[in-house]
């Protein structure tokens, strides 16, 4: 045993050694200044505009910093980040971080910076609320930059031309209007079911709304689906299934990318809604033809369910948060909090069609949309995490495949409780 | 073989010194690829066993920020239903690959065999998809193959339905046994192309003279003749299988393969190990990889291949041995024709020169 | 002593003839004595042709299309042509940056395999020893390692190693996972060279190493040529190792850069199709030139 700590102790003071030695991701490039490397995931448009400019605004202020800004495609973002972490002379120094359990991992590692007597006023005053997704066990490890609560988006247009006047309150009215649509030759719901996690959503929400709240609570925190809610949820998924209003191809659809995703669908009028979160207006803009704002995209929240014992105003939500790893420099904490400023969260809100974390900048928000979504967000009597967040990667993929599974017609609500079990049982 | 004894080798008197010298050289030629293989592959292979007896996220040090779980993880793996899914997409698609690369690769070559014009271009072309990358390849499919791809249309074109050829889980695992198929067959084509130039003319030629006919030539001449590179083939093409990740990773994505029935042992363990965060479970899973292959491919050896190549250097001794014997008896070789028959290498020299 | 003298001068005058006979693989050129085939054999040939090509020639017409022609017929042809695709491809950095990376990869690579696995072939198709077997076990083992089981705990070696995000950590564990089959194709090669040149080598004072370096290098050409092209193909398309180790993105393959390229530009479809096509280009000329020469090395392994 002692000579076994003393070993690891040696290896990691050789690590340690060998690290400092390279250089490696942070530190000072060759023109003597401070390196700050950001991993944020937007690839095109708008987005990684924001963060260029935030960068070069940045380094004008302090000439002694080298802001390097790396876009990562959201779908490899969090197998890249795991890997990377690993290695600090690779790793970011800021990044990307949506808290639950995936953020939790990466504290226990060690990995994350605490940044609770860091922050600046701003954070602490406007984001009070959202600062809630990036806290353990009372400490702050990140700062949320938008928060984007989950829904249905639609295309005004469509709805119309199938007749629907009124958005739909209840389950039946939604299986309702997905009949009309159909009738109209309209595609009605979009999924990107290649993702997963797309297509998981729609049993989240359906749990959110058949489990009470401590139900739903106690599941999150000890990974027991023993309430009969979570069985509901699941044949809810199978009454949606039977609505048989998904596109063609669903399960082979991705989420983002390209016109034939399931926002590039909603995005092009070639299907009349989707489930997702407040991302998707700035999501389906850079899919639109002329890459502008989808001039008839409109929001919902989540149906009632009959019977069920969840709130009907709770919500999801996710936060798109940023983190400091633990071996940045001071410079990257300052350009965290630089872009939590009013000024520059308002310009996030504008790039990437969202509501920004901060209140005193959601104000911003002009799409109506949006508005909308402020609206249900303000009077939620509750903000959960998306479930796979809250349960980290291992059983949060299982339990999205589980749902996906069940899509595709393989196995039934029992078997996505058996597959979160197995996964459990693996980490 | 260090440096000294080589030293030393040098110093020593003639006769001795050869064995020493020889020796040296073996090792200045093989030491650097064997410090790479080690170091690249063997290595890594050990450190996968290694990490998995425990359970870790990929943190840090295993039996420092991990848990020591002894033979969980696979006792976990091998009761898993997706892995035993994966396991036998991965078997099916190594013998269906066999079934039917095989018998095709054997007649597109002897077509491409025939001596005509033009035929050096058509064999670089049918080579196309082996040499085009996976990813592209992958791109190019998932987007003929969508519902509304080009494929379906030109189904509608002739008045056909079309199916959704990835989605659907009844024909998704065909779908991928054509690709995989039309991929790698011109690999398997050009191969046997070589193994029936290694063919002497004048046994066909013997045949020709015997009566035989084009098929039945092909029949007795060609396919035992051509039986170590089939064996070779299917050896590669085997191991090809078990090691399937690319293709279906681009097609399917990181989750649905599973769902589609075109999971394999590789993906799985992408899947549970690296997108999963589970570190030592992967590695367990690789483990278990590599075990399947190892028992597959010494099977196979034992039974098919040891002719052709555990057997490679015995029979290369055995050769020597022969020629040996063939230097001492030099005024029977009226003999060498046989051997001509038997070993086709040697064949047409032999036959020549007599 | 004259019988060893007389052997080689027969060796080399077959070596000659070989080379003259049309059925020799390496003597596969154009000819005019070639005849033309029977119609039969030209149908077939064209069909194995038209099933083999369509789907890349799909990827490379498509990038000549524009979106719109592409969602409305997909499976048309280019209706008018539109070079704007290829053009904006050509004229971007992105794309020359990944062509450089790759062929720093794949050149490195190739280098690194037919070096390595000539000078160890050499000792196990010449050297009379038993180390010389265990060194053949051990390697045709390796066929059996694939790169998927190891990429986890290749990842930790190179990371410490601090070879991640380095061309360099792509091109050694690229060259030690592509020896095995080098070395399986390249032995037997060796082996069929004569003994008795190898013998006559020694009565001149040529060492075994002299050997190699003056007959066995130029004498295994095709062989050489065939784990050359082999590795360079293989590493040009190679994914998952770039996949793990690489995070910066001016580092970047083409497979990778393909894969960003397409979510980067994901509405584009036609400039996708552009892209991906440009990629493929110089494996695929770099395999035109060689093909006669792969089928000649191969044949020369597999007859063994």
């Amino acid at each position: 045993m002692r000579v076994k700590s003393v070993f690891a102790a040696v290896v990691a003071a050789a690590t340690v050694v060998g690290v400092s030695a390279c250089g490696g991701g942070s530190g000072t490039n060759a023109d003597g200044k401070t390196e700050v490397v950001v991993w944020m995931n937007s690839t095109t448009g708008d987005g990684k505009k924001f963060w260029d400019d935030a960068a070069a605004a940045f380094e004008a202020k302090h000439q002694n910093v080298d802001i390097k800004i790396e876009a990562i495609q959201n779908e490899d973002m969090d197998g890249k980040l795991q890997t990377a972490l690993q290695d600090p002379s690779s790793a970011p120094d800021m990044f990307l971080a949506r808290g639950g359990q995936k953020l939790r991992d990466v504290v226990e590692a060690g990995q994350v910076m605490d940044l609770t007597d860091k922050i600046s006023d701003q954070v602490k005053t406007q984001m009070k609320t959202a600062l809630d997704t990036t806290t353990v066990d009372g400490k702050v490890y990140g700062v949320p930059q938008s928060v984007l609560p989950g829904g249905i988006w639609y295309s005004k247009d469509l709805f119309k031309k199938a007749g629907i006047n009124e958005t739909p309150k209840t389950w039946d009215e939604f299986a309702d209007a997905v009949k009309k649509l159909k009738d109209a030759g309209i595609t009605p719901i979009a999924l990107g079911g290649k993702d997963a996690w797309p297509a998981a959503h729609w049993y989240y929400w359906f749990a959110l709304r058949e489990c009470s709240q401590s139900a739903f609570d106690e599941a999150s925190s000890d990974l027991k689906f023993t309430n009969e809610c979570w069985v509901k949820a699941g044949d809810d998924v199978k009454n949606l299934i039977d609505l048989d209003g998904f596109n063609d191809g669903f399960l082979t659809t991705s989420a983002q990318q390209g016109a034939s995703s399931s926002a590039g669908l909603l995005a092009n009028h070639m299907a009349a809604m989707e489930l997702m979160g407040g991302w998707e207006p700035g999501v389906v803009r850079d899919l639109t033809p002329d890459k502008k704002d989808m001039a008839d995209l409109g929001y919902f929240a989540f149906p009632e369910m009959e019977g069920g014992e969840g709130d009907p105003t709770a919500i999801l939500a996710g936060a798109d948060s940023m983190s400091i790893g633990a071996w940045a420099p001071q410079e990257a904490v300052d350009f965290l909090n630089f872009i939590s400023e009013k000024e520059w969260q308002e310009k996030y809100a504008e790039a990437f069609v969202t509501i920004p974390a901060a209140k005193n900048a959601q104000s911003a928000v002009k799409n109506e949309a949006l508005q909308q979504v402020l609206k249900v967000y303000d009077q939620a009597s509750s903000v959960s995490l998306w479930l796979d967040t809250v349960f980290g990667q291992n059983v949060g993929n299982a339990l999205n495949e589980g749902v996906v599974n069940m899509m595709a017609g393989k196995g039934n609500a029992d078997d996505i409780v058996k597959g979160i079990e197995a996964a459990a049982s693996k980490g | 073989m260090s440096v000294a004894t080589s030293m030393r080798a040098k110093r020593a008197g003639r006769p001795r010194s050869d064995k020493f010298r020889q020796r040296f050289e073996m090792g200045v030629l093989s030491v650097p690829a064997l410090i790479m293989f080690i170091g690249f592959v063997i290595l890594p292979v050990i450190m996968a066993a290694y990490y998995g007896f425990y359970k870790w996220k990929g943190f840090g040090k295993p039996d420092v920020n991990g848990q020591f779980v002894g033979f969980d993880n696979y006792r976990i793996i091998l009761s898993d239903p997706s892995f035993q899914q994966a396991l036998g997409h991965t078997l099916f698609i190594a013998v269906m690959s066999l079934i039917i690369q095989g018998p095709l690769a054997i007649l597109f070559a002897l077509l491409l065999n025939q001596k005509f014009k033009g035929r050096g271009l058509i064999r670089t072309l049918i080579f196309v998809p082996y040499v085009v990358s996976e990813v592209i390849i992958g791109t190019g499919w998932s987007l003929m193959l969508q519902p509304n791809g080009a494929v379906n249309a030109v189904l509608k074109n002739l008045g056909l339905q079309g199916v959704d050829w990835i989605a659907n889980p009844k024909i998704a695992i065909w779908t991928l046994m054509f690709i995989i198929s039309w991929k790698y067959i011109g690999f398997a084509v050009i191969l046997m192309i070589a193994g029936m130039q290694a063919i002497p003319e004048e046994l066909y030629e013997a045949a020709r003279v015997d009566g035989a006919g084009f098929w039945r030539q092909q029949w007795s001449i060609t396919l035992p003749l051509l039986a170590p590179t089939i064996r070779m083939w299917a050896f590669m093409s085997i191991i090809g299988s078990l090691q399937l990740f690319d293709l279906v990773y681009i097609i399917w994505g990181q989750y649905v393969s599973s769902t589609a029935g075109t999971s394999t042992m590789a993906t799985y363990m992408v899947r549970e190990g690296r997108l999963a965060n589970n570190y030592g479970y992967g590695s367990a899973v690789a483990v278990v990889i590599f075990i399947i292959s190892l028992v597959i491919a010494l099977t196979y050896q034992r039974f098919v291949l040891n002719r052709d190549l555990a057997g490679a250097t015995e029979q290369r001794e055995r050769k020597q041995y022969e020629r040996r014997a063939k230097k001492r008896e030099r005024e029977r070789m009226a003999e060498s024709e046989i051997e001509a028959a038997i070993v086709p290498n040697n064949a047409s020299m032999e036959v020549s020169a007599s | 002593m004259t019988y060893t003298g007389e052997r080689i001068e027969r060796t080399l005058l077959f070596g000659k003839r070989k080379r003259k006979n049309k059925n020799n693989p390496y003597a596969y050129r154009k000819s005019a004595k070639t005849p033309w085939g029977h119609p039969v054999v030209y149908v077939l040939s064209l069909l194995l042709v038209l099933i083999c090509v369509v789907p890349v020639l799909y990827i490379i017409l498509g990038g000549f299309r524009t979106n719109s022609q592409i969602t409305r017929d997909p499976a048309g042809m280019p209706n008018p042509w539109n070079f704007e695709n290829y053009a904006s491809v050509i004229g971007s950095s992105t794309f020359w940056t990944e062509l450089v990376n790759s062929l720093i990869v794949s050149l490195g690579t190739m280098v690194g395999v037919v070096v390595l696995a000539l000078m160890v072939s050499f000792v196990i198709a010449r050297y009379r020893f038993r180390f010389s077997r265990v060194l053949y076990t051990v390697f045709s083992a390796g066929m059996m390692f694939p790169i998927t089981v190891a990429i986890t705990p290749l990842y930790l070696l190179l990371r410490n190693l601090h070879l991640i995000n380095s061309q360099l950590g792509i091109i050694l564990p690229q060259i030690a996972f592509g020896l095995p089959q080098a070395i399986i194709i390249l032995v037997p090669f060796l082996q069929s060279i004569p003994k008795e040149l190898e013998e006559a080598a020694q009565l001149d004072g040529c060492s075994r190493l002299g050997f190699f370096a003056r007959m066995v290098l130029p004498l295994s050409g095709p062989g050489v040529s065939t784990i050359a092209i082999l590795s360079f193909v293989a590493s040009w398309n190679a994914y998952m190792l770039p996949l793990f180790l690489l995070n910066d993105s001016t580092k970047y393959t083409l497979p990778l850069g393909v894969q960003m390229f397409s979510s980067q530009h994901s509405v584009d479809t036609a400039q996708v199709l552009a892209f991906t096509s440009l990629s493929m280009i110089p494996a695929l000329i770099c395999f035109t030139i060689f093909q006669k020469k792969i089928v000649g090395g191969l044949a020369g392994a597999v007859k063994g």
